[in-house]
């Protein structure tokens, strides 16, 4: 900023001053404004020639950049690669941070306010006084500003000063320049590893393909790699590019922010024209991998590129509760004028009492000896009396709030829990402004891939031949990762250094070269921080965490592939044909074929990128012509020149095709044709007979001395990794792909290679994806395909049951399917692989309606499409895997503990159905008890009916829910995890999946009211397949016709418009790439820590928040109503008796610190707590923090205080000679002892900090009253306070006064609190409480909770079990049980149901006991979870049940003549209806339940037993001490 | 690029090393050791007790002090009604107007009696009241510096005014003489002290004379507030120590009462031969010159004379508040133990 040249500065200046924030809207309107103008493409010349307009040659290259000649040539404006994200310059700062600032209405008030001061006639206090706060707020807000703008200056000085190669005409070489400098039209040479200065045309690569490879994932979010092309004629080009002989000129479209389009043109020399398109252009912001050595042109600079158009910075957004607090400041601002106008009648009346001819001694004349009308008098007294009582409108608020929302954004930054090592990332804020608005979230809206689960794609087990290879050593070392992961979390906590972070996969030494490489080269480059940075993304960019590779095989299964090779070794030998294997082996040897060939999985080797093959040693595509089949399948091998021609013109009418289409590797396609076209009259590529057969040692991987070890597979998708590195492990490996073929590495067979005749790529429609082949060993033609078991499954041959093998062929697909069932069970994704052998003809016919279909102009995707169909039927299955998309950790436990909070949850992704339902099961967003009515329609019609249907299904379940869901409970035996959320408070549990098209239906404007009653009705929504879009729309829908508050969590850039949409969006980073991060408003680093981040710190900040503000309006209205009540003393004539340098510096100075304090630090509730029980987050969803009510309540409280602070001291000194200022000084001294011990009040939690906070501020009050008292006696016209305070303090009235006056002014509100929370104590006080255990014994407690809690379901279930079991010893050993650990009501109620209950199964009536009260007592599951620890309690040892038992004593609940106690008196009304529900409920599940025939018997038995527990209990425990624990825990069973 | 992940970048450079793991303290993990205090019944009700408690003693001592106090008033405005009506019309200014009022002390007044007059509906708080004076000539440094004195800065001839503003002029000026009547024919003026009824500030921080060698001169260039009979350097023509900016009664007047019903201290009673213990018993009365109107504006006047204590004078309001305060707080308490009470025994018998 302001470094360089101004001339430089003006040209860019106005293109580029805007780019952050508000600004940007009118940065968009200029540059459409300017397209208009100009015409709709950019051209783009070499820097190095001369001008095109035909002036002076380009001289100076290096001190004159070419931005003079562009605009001299005045056709083009280009920017300049310079990043300027600053708002301000030296010079503009002041006036512009000011009108920036005066754009808040409340600082243009102030301001006023403090200007009208100056007026004689109206002054209050001494004008410059009253500036002073104006000021002091001003000069807070604009260093702030001034701050953030200087970091962003820094970074983006940092950003400018990266290094690059830019080609010099002079020295005839690439040399170094900074990122600034590089131009639109220069020449840049790029390394592996670096990262991307502008967007850039790629000219040339040291890849032999001329491909370069780059990772976007800073765009997009994208981790895998992408692979870009040179510009095709530059492809062919033999010697090195050279910059200087670049006469081209590259027409293309305006800068655009979308990052998967990139048309253009280039014109060459000789008026040939090619198309370029976005497989041409390397972006800014992507980095470079394995690939040596680029070199491009730059089409767009600075803020002319993809990235920074779509970088739209931070937004402003509002939180709710500040929207609440504007309207209460609203409010204020009413009650102000209210109270002015009061006044300004007031003093209009009294003077005129006295008429115009009786002046009394004390009224004032006017300086020419009139006196005021009583009108003119009222109107200029009720400005002045708006300057005086201006406090009332919080002039510190928005400061404070300010203050108090960076203090807990810091706070949060700084949480160890939200920090993930693994990544070595913690949370950010980005949007500094909604931190409260965590607290009160509604919906989440989640992402699936990559935000539950990890994007780590693990071969987990498979099915070959309907044999299941259950990869037992494979779970448990995924078990142990974890383990390994938590292990090194512990053992060094601080994280470690880059070295250390390679180690951690320490016996992948690859990784470890490949990271030291990269940052050597970035400290080359000189920015060591952007290549610790890669090297981190670097991790996550290939798949291929250890965890993923390494993967253990199945004892049996590789067995059996050993024995496969064997055979097949042996066959070879003999020469005998494949067909002799036994067909399970035969299955076993396809299966593993199909995974390692399958794909689209590139080779590469890591640490050397592939090097420029200057003779290329082999050059073909998959079949592309029917002729180019005959070549290659007919022996002889003829080629002529008219079959070469006649491909050519046969694909130049393909020519015209887009890049769309999923089929063909379009690419290969592409670069063939056009090829042709360039009339490269090479006949097609040499062949060479090396293709088939065996082929050991050849290849160019060999040549380049790889070792298999070494080698990376990187693939489009995760999970197709997953299966080549699974394959791997079978040791078949995939060690090479060519566009035409792939080489495999077999076990005692070596190397084979496998023309590769054609892929069908995956497509969401077909769900698979198939390879065609060429068998090296049989020569047979092979499909493999791969695929959703759904399609797979249909596809498959249909098989005669006559036949043994048919009949065999059906028990194994039976078989297969039973397998994948259990997978899906298990939420893995599953994958079956299928094969089809094709003869010659077959395949010469499909061919031929294939190619066809390509060429065909018009419906070719459909052709196409059919054309596939065609291929893939009569498939023979050959296996299926599963694999596990790792749930992130802990996310099934977070998404138990966000519902119970409350929060309903909606996942929202792309993936196909069956993946996201298989997740959702594991993740438990769906249960498999549960009903799930899923969505598919096909038109707007059926959608409409459909969710017409299902609602009234909904309705008509809800209505007869009560019943029917304890039935179900009872028969099942399981209990629900959850709690019915809120709006279903009764419903059962239903979830909701639906797909986008019906998605797509449902958004419409008929039906979207139709599906969001639907849609909320149901536990748990999950919409599969759908768009960002529609992820937006859902989320803007819940928003807008719900009115709740939403929050979006994703992590790539299909998550960004939904991220942008929500009230709250959050950001995964770590996982994927940025773009998410740069639209979210918080980023996480893992899934899990949106728990501690919404309960612990969203409710925190709310709560804070809410409180100050509450306390600040509180504060603001007493202490301006001291004013008020003064004004009936002294006619209405606005004067203070608070000396008005009190008034200026009370809520700036006195008053400011505690409260900032209390609004930083103060918990309501400790974090464990919100944790463990996270119903307490409701209170931030209801708001009950902050309600409309508790304005006005505190305005009343804020009334009353400030009579009793008045009148008591206007009692106490009536009739005395006391003058104004000693008088004011008492009340002063009395608000602010009030203020602060109110502040007290409402503080939950003391530390030190708020202890000095409030000390300070009284002595500062007492040092600043006592120094300004003494300090000067005719400083501070026109008030003279001289030795008052002194005066005071000796003076035992003063003290007195005080005293009473606080205590009295304090004590409803302290009655209040002390009654409230005595017997309607809230949730939140509950949990409060219950942190009052004491850490230590609560945190034991929490383990045994947090142990309990993952197991979940399954675990609820088999402790259910257990304890049945337990129930047959049980009435022996009760008495040495109950004896051996002290206080152990649940499990002696246990153990006693169970003898008493004898032929009822004790766990079964517990249950039903739950059930029952789960739905009214808010104890959370975890308690019942102590409760099924009670049982089998006894095995886990005594510590265990003692910390249980305080809490599960609560579970004693069946107290029924308790409730009725409750109920009978009126205070405890609302908690006794709930209970008597709960005991009608629990009565009538009994009843219609299953123990319809001892219902009656059990009632008593509940009574018998609940005696019998008391009686035990007492006799065992004794002393206060258990009194104490009952007094505690019945408080809890409110909760 | 974004500024963001520039930071990012930065901050990773700062730091050398790669970690950016937040530091373990209490403090940053908002761990700091901290007290819960949780309001409900059994936790306040001791102190509840204890300050109902004080506040009842506290309440009773303070009623107890109140009641010692001897005070007697005696307003002065109807009784003087002849001269309350002459000095509404402000052509009688000139006019003298004594009065005299004859009244009864039943008790003794022991120990120092305080006399004050007292002015009800004088609103002396009035804003632009309060600000019409400046401190700096009360100083004696610039005595023509009348500045904020608006609108009695200067005379018509621009010659400032000494003491200027709104204050000065409109100063008390009757004065009050007491006299007692041991027997019936015997009068002894009461001797009254005019010293030490200010702040001690006041008169040696705040008003000083202008430094001349005598005080005339001193105040030579300005002219008296028109409201005022004598210039300020002969305000008390007895002792000449007590004139200028110096007197008593200014500086007493200059400091502006809190409320508009107010008294201020005029004189104290010279503790000399009879009046040595105080005031005794018997028949008194005031020579009053009757000089500041007040019936313009409904108010009135009056002498007081009281005696003081540790907790001021006859106000019984403190101590009736905080016997009150102690009574409630004892109910509050009682009612809360109650519902303690109520709510322990239930959940003892419940929860065993």
């Amino acid at each position: 900023m302001g470094t360089d040249g101004g001339a430089r500065r003006k040209n860019t200046a106005a293109r580029e001053e805007g780019d952050q924030g508000q600004e940007e809207p009118r940065r968009h309107r200029q540059q459409r404004r300017r397209r208009r103008r100009e015409s709709k493409t950019r051209t783009v010349r070499s820097n190095l020639l001369p001008p095109p307009g035909g002036g002076e040659p380009d001289v100076a290259v290096k001190g004159a950049p070419h931005r003079w000649r562009w605009s001299q040539g005045g056709s083009q404006h280009l920017a300049d690669n310079r990043l300027k994200t600053t708002k301000y310059t030296v010079l503009s700062f002041l006036p512009k941070n000011l009108f920036e600032q005066f754009h808040r209405l409340a600082n243009v008030y102030f301001v006023l306010i403090a200007l009208c001061n100056f007026v004689p006639v109206l002054n209050a206090f001494q004008p410059e006084l009253a500036l002073a706060p104006v000021l002091f707020i001003l000069a807070v807000t604009a260093i702030k500003d001034l701050w953030e703008d200087y970091s962003r200056h820094r970074s983006d000085h940092e950003i400018n000063h990266l290094d690059c190669l830019v080609y010099c005409r002079d020295e005839k070489k690439f040399v170094n320049r900074y990122w600034k400098e590089v131009r639109v039209g220069d020449f840049v040479q790029l390394r592996c590893n670096e990262i991307i200065p502008a967007d850039i045309l790629l000219l040339s690569s040291s890849d032999p393909d001329g491909l370069c490879h780059i990772e976007t994932a800073n765009l997009d979010g994208e981790t895998n790699l992408k692979q870009r092309q040179v510009v095709r004629e530059f492809l062919e080009l033999d010697a090195e590019f050279n910059p200087l002989k670049f006469t081209s000129i590259i027409e293309c479209e305006k800068p655009n922010n979308d990052l998967r389009r990139f048309r253009g043109n280039i014109i060459h020399e000789n008026g040939k024209k090619a198309a370029l398109y976005k497989e041409n252009l390397l972006l800014r912001g992507c980095t470079i991998r394995n690939t040596e050595e680029v070199t491009g042109i730059v089409i767009y600079a600075g803020h002319e590129t993809k990235a920074l158009l779509n970088n739209s910075g931070p937004r402003y957004k509002r939180s709710k509760l500040e929207r609440q607090m504007n309207m209460d400041v609203l409010w204020c601002v009413l009650i102000l004028i209210v109270m002015c106008l009061f006044s300004a009648i007031g003093h209009g009346l009294w003077v005129r009492q006295y008429g115009d001819r009786k002046k009394p001694l004390f009224d004032v004349p006017q300086s020419d000896g009139s006196y005021l009308s009583p009108v003119l008098a009222a109107v200029y007294l009720f400005l002045t009396m708006i300057i005086v009582l201006q406090v009332l409108i919080p002039i510190s608020l928005y400061v404070s709030i300010e203050i108090v929302k960076i203090c807990q954004v810091f706070f949060i930054h700084q949480d160890k829990e939200l920090y993930d090592e693994e990544t070595d990332s913690k949370l950010q804020c980005r949007a500094l402004n909604i931190t409260e608005d965590l607290g009160q979230i509604q919906y989440i809206f989640s992402d699936k891939t990559g935000t539950l689960t990890e994007n780590k794609m693990v071969f987990r087990r498979c099915t070959v031949s309907g044999i299941e290879y259950s990869h037992d050593a494979n779970a448990r070392r995924i078990a142990m990762y974890q383990e390994a992961d938590s292990e090194e979390d512990e053992a060094a906590p601080k994280g470690g250094t880059l070295s250390r972070r390679g180690s951690i996969g320490s016996h992948q030494s690859v990784k470890v070269v490949h990271r030291t490489q990269s940052t050597k080269s970035h400290r080359r480059t000189g920015s060591r921080a952007e290549a610790k940075r890669a090297s981190i993304l670097s991790k996550h960019t290939a798949f291929s965490s250890p965890m993923e590779k390494d993967i253990t095989p199945d004892p049996k299964l590789f067995e059996k592939v050993n024995e496969c090779a064997r055979c097949l070794e042996i066959m070879r030998n003999q020469e005998k044909s494949l067909s002799h294997l036994t067909p399970e082996l035969a299955d076993i040897f396809d299966f593993f074929i199909a995974l390692t060939i399958c794909n689209t999985v590139v080779v590469t080797a890591p640490n050397q990128p592939r090097h420029k093959v200057r003779v290329r040693f082999e050059l073909k595509s998959p079949v592309k012509t029917i002729e180019d089949f005959i070549r290659r399948f007919t022996p002889s091998r003829l080629t002529s020149g008219s079959n070469s021609g006649s491909s050519s013109s046969l694909s130049t009418s393909k020519s015209t095709h887009k890049t769309g289409s999923s089929f063909l590797s379009t690419l290969s396609t592409e670069s063939t044709l056009l090829k042709l076209e360039a009339g490269l009259t090479h006949s097609s590529p040499k062949m060479n007979n090396n293709g088939y057969g065996v082929q050991p040692g050849g290849g160019w991987a060999t040549e380049n001395g790889l070792k298999e070890g070494e080698l990376r597979y990187e693939a489009e998708s995760p999970d197709e990794a997953a299966l080549v590195y699974a394959a791997r492990a079978y040791n078949c490996s995939l060690v090479g792909r060519l566009p035409d073929q792939v080489s495999v590495e077999l076990p005692h067979l070596g190397r084979l290679t496998f023309e590769l005749l054609h892929t069908l790529g995956f497509d969401s429609i077909r769900k698979r994806m198939s390879v065609v082949i060429r068998h090296p060993l049989t020569d047979e033609i092979n499909v493999y395909t791969k695929g959703a078991d759904s399609v797979i499954m249909d596809l498959l041959l249909p098989c005669s049951s006559d036949d043994s093998r048919g009949k065999h062929q059906k028990k194994i697909q039976s078989k297969t399917q039973n397998y994948l069932n259990l997978y899906a069970v298990d939420g893995l994704r599953t994958l079956c692989i299928a094969k089809k052998v094709l003869s010659k003809e077959e395949y010469a016919c499909w061919l031929q309606s294939h190619l066809e279909a390509e060429s065909s102009l018009e419906n070719r995707d459909e052709l196409l499409f059919q054309s596939a169909i065609r291929l893939e039927t009569n498939l023979h299955l050959l296996g299926a895997t599963g694999i596990e998309d790792r749930l992130q950790d802990g996310v099934p436990e977070t998404i138990a503990n966000l519902r119970q909070a409350g929060l309903q949850i909606w996942v929202l992704t792309g993936d196909k159905q069956e993946t996201a339902v298989n997740i959702a099961y594991a993740c438990k967003l769906l249960d498999h008890d549960e009903e799930i009515i899923t969505l598919n329609a096909e038109s707007q019609e059926t959608c409409a009916a459909l969710l017409e249907q299902c609602l009234y299904y909904v309705e008509s379940k809800f209505s007869d829910s009560g019943v029917k869901k304890s039935l179900g409970k009872v028969n099942v035996g399981v209990t629900s995890l959850h709690p019915p959320s809120p709006s279903a408070a009764a419903c059962p549990n239903l979830g909701l999946v639906i797909d986008g098209k019906t998605l797509a239906y449902a958004l419409d404007r008929t039906l979207e009211d139709k599906f969001l009653s639907l849609a909320r009705r149901c536990r748990s929504v999950l919409c599969c397949r759908s768009t960002p879009l529609q992820k937006s729309m859902v989320v803007k829908l819940v928003r807008n016709k719900l009115k709740a508050m939403t929050l979006a969590i994703g992590d790539g850039a299909n998550d960004v418009s939904m991220i942008q949409v929500a009230d709250v969006g959050v950001g995964i980073s770590g996982q994927e790439g940025m773009q998410a991060v740069m639209a979210s408003d918080f980023a996480v680093p893992r899934f899990r820590q949106l728990e501690k981040l919404l309960l612990v710190h969203g409710h925190w900040c709310y709560s804070r928040l809410a409180n100050m503000v509450l306390y600040f309006f509180y504060k603001n209205a007493m202490f301006v109503a001291l004013l008020f009540w003064y004004q009936f003393y002294c006619g209405f004539s606005a004067s203070s008796m608070i000396d008005q340098w009190f008034l200026i510096f009370f809520n700036l100075l006195f008053s400011s610190l505690p409260q900032l304090i209390t609004g930083v630090l103060d918990k309501d509730v400790p974090a464990e707590i919100l944790v463990t029980v996270p119903q307490l987050y409701k209170s931030g969803q209801n708001m009950e923090e902050y309600q409309p009510h508790m304005f006005w309540m505190n305005m009343i409280d804020a009334t009353y205080q400030s009579l009793v602070c008045f009148f008591i001291p206007y009692f106490a000194y009536r009739d005395s000679d006391v003058d104004i200022f000693s008088w004011g000084t008492v009340i002063m001294t009395i608000a602010l002892f009030t203020i602060i011990l109110h502040l007290g009040i409402e503080t939950k939690t003391w530390t030190w900090l708020h202890w000095t906070a409030c000390g300070f501020s009284i002595l500062v009050f007492f040092i600043v009253a006592l120094v300004y008292n003494a300090s000067c006696s005719t400083c501070f016209p026109p008030s003279n306070p001289y030795w008052t305070m002194q005066r005071l303090m000796g003076d035992p009235m003063f003290y007195l006064t005080t005293i009473i006056s606080s205590v009295v002014a304090l004590l409803p509100r302290f009655l209040y609190r002390t009654f409230q929370g005595t017997l309607f104590p809230t949730q939140l006080q509950l949990g409060r409480q219950l942190a009052r255990w004491g850490p230590k014994e609560f945190s034991v407690h929490k383990d045994t909770i947090s142990q309990q809690h993952p197991i979940g379901e399954q675990g609820l279930q088999s402790s259910a079990s257990k304890g049945s079991d337990n129930s047959g010893p049980h009435p022996q050993d009760h008495s040495p049980l109950a004896s051996q650990s002290g206080h152990q009501p649940a499990s002696v109620t246990e153990s006693r149901s169970a003898h008493r209950t004898a032929n009822v199964n004790a766990q079964s009536l517990k249950n039903t006991m739950m059930d029952s009260l789960r739905g009214h007592s808010l104890v959370p599951q975890r308690l019942e979870g102590a409760v099924q620890e009670g049982p089998s309690g006894d095995s886990e040892g005594e510590s265990s049940t003692k910390e249980v038992s305080p809490l599960s004593s609560i579970l004693d609940l069946p107290d029924f003549s308790l409730l009725n106690w409750i109920s009978s008196t009126p205070l405890f009304n609302g908690f006794g209806r709930a209970f008597r529900l709960s005991q009608s409920s629990l009565q009538t599940d009994v009843l219609g339940g299953t123990f319809f025939s001892v219902g009656s018997q059990l009632d008593q038995d509940l009574k018998g037993l609940k005696r019998e527990t008391s009686d035990c209990f007492q006799e065992k425990v004794k002393g206060t001490s258990a009194v104490c624990h009952n007094s505690e825990n019945l408080e809890t069973t409110f909760l | 690029m974004s500024h963001q992940e520039s930071q990012e970048m930065k901050s990773n450079n700062c730091q050398g090393l790669p970690s950016r793991m937040p530091d373990n303290t209490a403090f940053q993990q908002q761990q700091l050791p901290a007290w819960r205090p949780s309001l409900t019944a059994r936790a306040v009700l001791p102190g509840f007790f204890t300050t109902g408690v004080f506040f009842l003693s506290m309440g009773i001592l303070l009623i107890l002090s109140a009641k010692s106090v001897k005070e007697i008033e005696i307003t002065y405005t109807d009784i003087c009604s002849n001269c309350s009506k002459l000095r509404e019309n402000a052509s009688n200014f000139y006019k003298e107007c004594t009065c005299s009022i004859s009244f009864f002390i039943p008790e003794k007044m022991p120990g120092n009696v305080y006399m004050y007059y007292k002015l009800y509906n004088f609103y002396q708080n009035y804003r632009r009241y309060i600000i019409s004076r400046n401190n700096r000539q009360l100083l004696g440094e610039d005595i023509t510096n009348v500045e904020n004195c608006a609108p009695f800065q200067r005379v018509s001839n621009d010659i400032p005014i000494a003491p200027c503003g709104a204050i000065a002029n409109s100063m008390f000026n009757d004065t009050i003489l007491l006299s007692y009547y041991p027997n019936s024919s015997t009068r002894i003026n009461v001797p009254l002290l005019s010293s030490d009824i200010t702040w001690w500030t006041d008169k040696h921080v705040k008003f000083q004379n202008p430094k001349s060698s005598n005080l005339a001169s001193a105040f030579a260039g300005t002219v008296k507030p028109p409201y005022w009979r004598k210039p300020v350097y002969q305000l008390d023509q007895g002792n000449p120590e007590n004139n200028g900016f110096l007197n008593s009664d200014f500086i007493v007047w200059m400091r502006v009462a809190a409320l508009p019903t107010f008294k201020k201290l005029y004189r104290r009673i010279h503790r000399i031969q009879q009046f040595a213990d105080g005031l005794p018993a018997g028949n008194y009365s005031l020579d009053i010159s009757y000089n500041f109107p007040v019936t313009l504006f409904k108010g009135e006047k009056g002498v007081v004379l009281s005696t003081v204590m540790w907790s001021g004078g006859k106000n019984f309001f403190l101590g009736i508040a905080y016997t009150t305060t102690g009574a409630v707080t004892w109910l509050a308490a009682f009612s809360m133990t109650a519902v303690h009470l109520k709510l322990k025994k239930k959940k003892a018998f419940f929860q065993c």
